[in-house]
């Protein structure tokens, strides 16, 4: 491990004053948690001459319900969320996420909105925001757009933020009733260790049909992904244990992951099917399903 | 003396003060407020940075080194290569293989060719960068089959086999003849990292001209005063090495101590300045010493009775690199071979194989894992042959007091393990625990025996020694060369001094070791630092106390055997009232001129062994354990988690009963990681895990149930109390206990660890019950 390079601090009090110079800088990253960033800069993975230290923006901190939508700042770290009555209440898929990132220590420090933008294929939080059509409330000079969490990630650690751009909040849309969702996941051991595959699904039910159905996989391709083709099998359709079954062994021939130290592109496989199936059947008693 | 009667015949009491309960260990607070000093916390700001220039390439011969590009950096103080070395280049422990800077060729990606000595760290990476070093990468061998082909490249001159070793008791011919079921297989163990929390350290000091001192961490301070001394060509009193508190060692640190504090000397010495070497986490996976990787083909029948009748075991031990320990650890396997267990019919052969990886070396359960491993499997698979209960096999074999090893060797007493093995059975409730499914998650159940012998093999001399110093003011110094590595060993030395003296815990201050001041204690490896250095410890407190006694006596007006010594005082045995505290008896020794200070020594009983059989007196004694496991294996992703243990030892006497199960429930842990998770993955000879991150541990959250520890206790008659060695014999019952509860729960073996969930889901894809 080589010493952390040299680099200009910079130390915003406001938004404002933080995206001007998120504008005006050429080499430039923001700083939160660092529990990404740091590693990466010492690992000569990214080099940056600028830091922009996000910490002094307290606007961004905190977790409200507004017309329904529950904000979480992009400040709030892990922890915030794992405790968070609100999030327990109206994204309890969430806090089931988060309480798989890492350790209790990287919990305390590192942010839920970095845990997006680092992008990461593997980042727990994903699975879980993209199939509660969570959003990110993105923020720059040239002014304010809103991005569907997926559409953040562009690739193995890289998100699709311009450079003068800072992620301010991630909103999560309210829930219908009849709906539910699940998180699941399989690492190496029982905790504090990066997925080899996990995943998420999202129920709505009217009575025994599904009316709605969103599945997302991670670290099983270059960002976390949605199964478009097995969701729509499920649309309008009773969920039996073996229309469970089958569907979820669709999965086997919808994604193409990597060999790596984690783990073989053929395990992976295996595994997105039996975490989807285990995701949806979770998801599917949450929703009340049959009943 | 009867080392194990000390209470009866020394002391005169029916009861402990200390041995034999739990205490708060002296050094807890400390340890647990982060109050303790390790070896870089002697480090002083500003003092110059150690690094190492290594070899990217598996096998090159080197060309040329150009050092100065480094040189003209800023921060370079000096490059030192192989021409620097005042004293002899070569560092092998056991085989003179192992060059300390290689100017020739280099054998694994990692070897070391020159030391970047600089101001800071940053100069130090930029100035090992700057190093100019011209290779041709030559071919390479990277598994032991590959070794062993003819017209293999060869790692060292003289062939790829290092060494062998070969056992033949009885006739296997006639064994096997006897058999009704014959089982062969064959098993293998990787690498196993040894994860300590703190890393490889030294810290070295120039003292004026022609002396050194060097603090870091380490598991023999007068191993390491040799090798440091070999290098720099000087006498061993110019070296004087400080062991700091160790932040877990597991054996690793056995090797790398004298490797790292060499270093660290030589560019002190060469500078007139102090120096650092502090590895961090990614040099110390990917270039220090690992568990040694074992191939074990393993043959063995059993009659009708379920009685062993031959074993014929044949074992390729991967050294990498260098020899290193491998000698002790292939003859620790071959000496083990049968297990637990009397088998008349042995034959064992052995070889150590050089390939270009990552060199092998000291682990807890040296070599014996690998090899119950083996022989496990092999026990379990004879009985579910012959359909009869494992554990009851086992009993048949069982050693006994009068029963005789794989080498011949007569256990006459402290044999223990049938108790171990009856009680764990009772207590698990073996004969009534049934596998169960719960949806996709199977339970079953695994047991496992283990056998260690304790301290070195065959002829080595083997000794210690230890020194008491009564102070003025009636509190102890207690010095002794075996290390703190956070295994307790020294706090146990203390509670055997404070039980002969009659001393308050607290009143005894354990030194650091220090080879200026510091009696050779010999290693703390082998589990001998209690047994050897305890009862050098109480040979010197037996010496004190008697001139203690003579005073006191005098003082009290009463005959020597009426003494008693206890809580820091002296009082006539029956008569409480009139007592002489110890600072006072102290003072009274002083000014008589009696001696307030002793020396302690203690040599094993003499053991000896014929190369050309293998059978002799290997160890001196061994300490036994068995474990029940209960598995839980989900059969759609073959993830296993390890439920519940119920673990046994059989330790001759507990000196500290809470020391004890802290030892099994670290190398439990340290045992599950090694079967289930622990996966050293290299390619070309690079490792692909050098960290936390993908060299995956168990952490807390993966950590069992633990039933309470069966501590048996068989008494050893040459050590302080009857106390026999537990850090390593806790690790190995544990492993083909945990195999053989994957059996029983789905039906599948994997004789190649790890048993990831990715392999054990791919097994039961191929047949699972």
């Amino acid at each position: 491990m080589r010493p952390l390079p040299g680099f200009n601090l910079h130390r915003p009090t406001s938004l404002g004053e933080a995206l001007e110079l998120m504008g005006a800088l050429k080499s430039v990253k923001p700083i939160a948690g660092g529990t990404d960033l740091l590693p990466l800069m010492r690992d000569r993975a990214i080099t940056v001459e600028d830091i922009v230290d996000i910490r002094g923006l307290h606007e961004l901190k905190g977790i409200t319900v507004e017309d329904g939508t529950l904000r979480i700042g992009a400040l709030t770290t892990l922890t915030e969320v794992l405790e968070s009555p609100l999030v327990a209440e109206k994204a309890s898929v969430l806090r089931e996420a988060v309480g798989h990132i890492g350790s209790v220590q990287t919990r305390n420090q590192g942010t839920l909105a970095g845990n997006i933008c680092n992008a990461s294929p593997a980042a727990d939080s994903a699975p879980a925001l993209m199939v509660i059509g969570a959003q990110a409330r993105v923020s720059s000079a040239r002014g304010v757009r809103r991005v569907p969490v997926e559409e953040l990630f562009a690739g193995p650690k890289m998100n699709s933020l311009g450079k003068d751009e800072l992620v301010t909040e991630i909103l999560i849309p309210e829930l219908p009733s009849g709906s539910g969702a699940a998180f699941e996941k399989l690492g190496r051991r029982r905790g504090i260790t990066l997925a080899v595959v996990n995943a998420a699904a999202y129920l709505a039910m009217d009575g025994k049909k599904c009316v709605d159905a969103r599945i997302a996989l991670g670290a099983i391709a270059a960002t976390p992904i949605r199964l478009p083709e097995v969701e729509a099998a499920y649309k309008g359709r009773e969920l039996t244990p073996e229309a469970i079954e089958e569907s979820s062994r669709a999965c086997y021939s919808l994604v193409n992951p990597v060999d790596d130290v984690r783990a073989s592109a053929d395990y992976r496989r295996e595994m997105a099917c039996v975490l989807v199936k285990r995701a949806i059947v979770k998801a599917h008693a949450r929703a009340g399903g049959g009943q | 003396m009867r080392y194990d009667r000390i209470l009866e015949e020394l002391l005169n009491r029916d009861d402990f003060l200390v041995v034999g309960r739990s205490v708060v260990r002296t050094d807890a607070l400390d340890k647990v407020l982060g109050r303790a000093k390790f070896t870089a916390d002697y480090v002083p700001r500003d003092t110059a940075v150690v690094k190492v220039v290594r070899s990217p390439h598996p096998h090159a011969l080197i060309e040329g080194i150009n050092i100065e590009p480094a040189l003209e950096l800023p921060g370079v103080q000096t490059v030192l290569i192989a021409a620097d070395v005042p004293g002899e280049n070569q560092i092998g422990y056991a085989l003179p293989d192992q060059p300390f800077l290689n100017d020739v060729k280099t054998r694994f990606v990692g070897d070391p060719v020159a030391l970047v000595v600089a101001a800071d760290k940053g100069s130090a990476v930029e100035g090992a960068d700057a190093v100019r070093v011209k290779y041709s990468p030559l071919p390479s061998v990277l598994d032991t089959t590959d070794a062993l082909r003819d017209g293999a490249p060869l790692v060292h001159e003289g062939g790829n086999v290092a060494l062998t070793t070969k056992i033949r008791k009885g006739s296997i011919e006639e064994g096997f003849s006897e058999a009704e079921v014959v089982i062969e297989d064959l098993y293998d163990t990787p690498y196993q990292d040894h994860m300590y929390m703190e890393p490889e350290a030294a810290y070295a000091i120039p003292e004026g001209s022609g002396k050194v001192t060097v603090i870091g961490g380490m598991q023999s301070p007068f191993l390491v005063r040799e090798k440091v001394a070999h290098i720099l060509g000087w006498d061993l009193n110019q070296v004087r090495i400080i062991q700091a508190l160790t932040g877990g060692a597991f054996g690793g640190k056995d090797d790398m101590g004298p490797l790292v504090c060499a270093k660290a000397a030589l560019a002190a010495v060469k500078t007139g300045k102090p120096a650092s070497l502090i590895f961090d986490r990614e040099e110390s996976v990917a270039y220090s010493n690992k568990r040694f990787p074992a191939r074990i083909k393993y043959k063995s029948g059993a009659d009708k009775e379920g009685r062993i009748t031959a074993i014929d075991v044949d074992i390729t031990l991967e050294c990498g690199a260098f020899a290193n320990r491998a000698p002790f650890w292939l003859w620790r396997q071959t000496a083990h071979a049968a297990g637990p267990y009397e088998v008349h019919n042995a034959s064992v052969d052995g070889r150590a194989v050089y390939t270009n990886k990552v060199f092998g070396g000291s682990f807890r359960g040296f070599g014996d894992v690998a090899l119950h491993f083996a022989a496990e499997s092999q026990v379990d698979r004879l009985a579910g042959e012959l359909g009869m209960d494992p554990v009851e096999l086992r009993l048949r074999n069982i050693l006994k007091p009068g029963s005789r090893t794989t080498c011949d060797q007569l256990l006459d007493h402290s044999v223990g393990i049938e108790e171990c093995l009856t009680k764990v059975a009772e207590a698990s409730r073996w004969s009534s625990q049934k596998r169960k499914r719960n949806g996709s998650r199977v339970t079953g159940f695994g047991v496992g025996c283990a056998y260690h012998g304790i301290s070195t093999s065959r002829s080595t001399p083997d000794w210690s020694a230890a020194s008491l110093i009564l102070n003025q003011d009636g509190s102890m110094t207690y010095r002794t060369g075996i290390c703190e590595l956070g295994q307790g060993a020294p706090i146990g030395h203390a509670k055997i001094v404070a039980e002969i003296i009659g001393a308050p815990m607290e009143s005894i201050r354990i030194e650091v070791p220090d080879t200026d001041s510091t009696p050779n204690a010999k290693p703390t490896h082998g589990s001998r630092g209690l047994m050897l250095g305890g009862t050098a410890a109480a040979d010197a407190a037996i010496k004190l106390r008697e001139r203690m006694v003579r005073v006191a006596a005098d003082m009290l007006g009463c005959p020597e055997g009426e003494v008693d010594l206890r809580d820091g005082k002296a009082s006539k045995k029956g008569e409480p009232g009139e007592t002489i505290r110890f600072p006072e008896l102290a003072e009274e020794l002083y000014n008589r001129g009696v001696s307030p200070a002793s020396y302690g020594f203690y040599a094993s009983p003499k053991r000896y062994f014929d190369p050309e059989t293998g059978l002799g007196v290997n160890y001196s004694v061994y300490t036994f354990a068995a474990s029940v496991v209960e598995v839980e294996v989900d059969t759609e992703t073959g993830v296993c988690e390890v439920v519940k243990v119920w673990p046994a030892m059989d330790v001759g006497k507990a000196i500290d009963p809470l020391v004890i199960e802290g030892q099994i429930h670290g190398a439990v842990s340290q045992g599950i990681g090694f079967t289930i998770m622990e996966h050293l993955k290299l390619k070309d000879g690079v490792v692909l895990t050098p960290g936390f991150k993908d060299y995956v541990v168990p952490s807390a959250l993966d950590t069992p149930e633990y039933a309470p520890t069966i501590i048996v206790e068989e008494p050893y008659q040459h050590s302080a109390f009857g106390a026999k060695g537990v850090g390593e014999p806790a690790i190995i019952s544990v492993v083909p206990a945990i195999t053989n509860a994957i059996y029983d729960a789905v039906g599948v073996r994997l004789n190649m660890l790890p048993a990831t969930a990715e392999m054990l889901h791919a097994a039961m894809r191929r047949g699972a019950r």
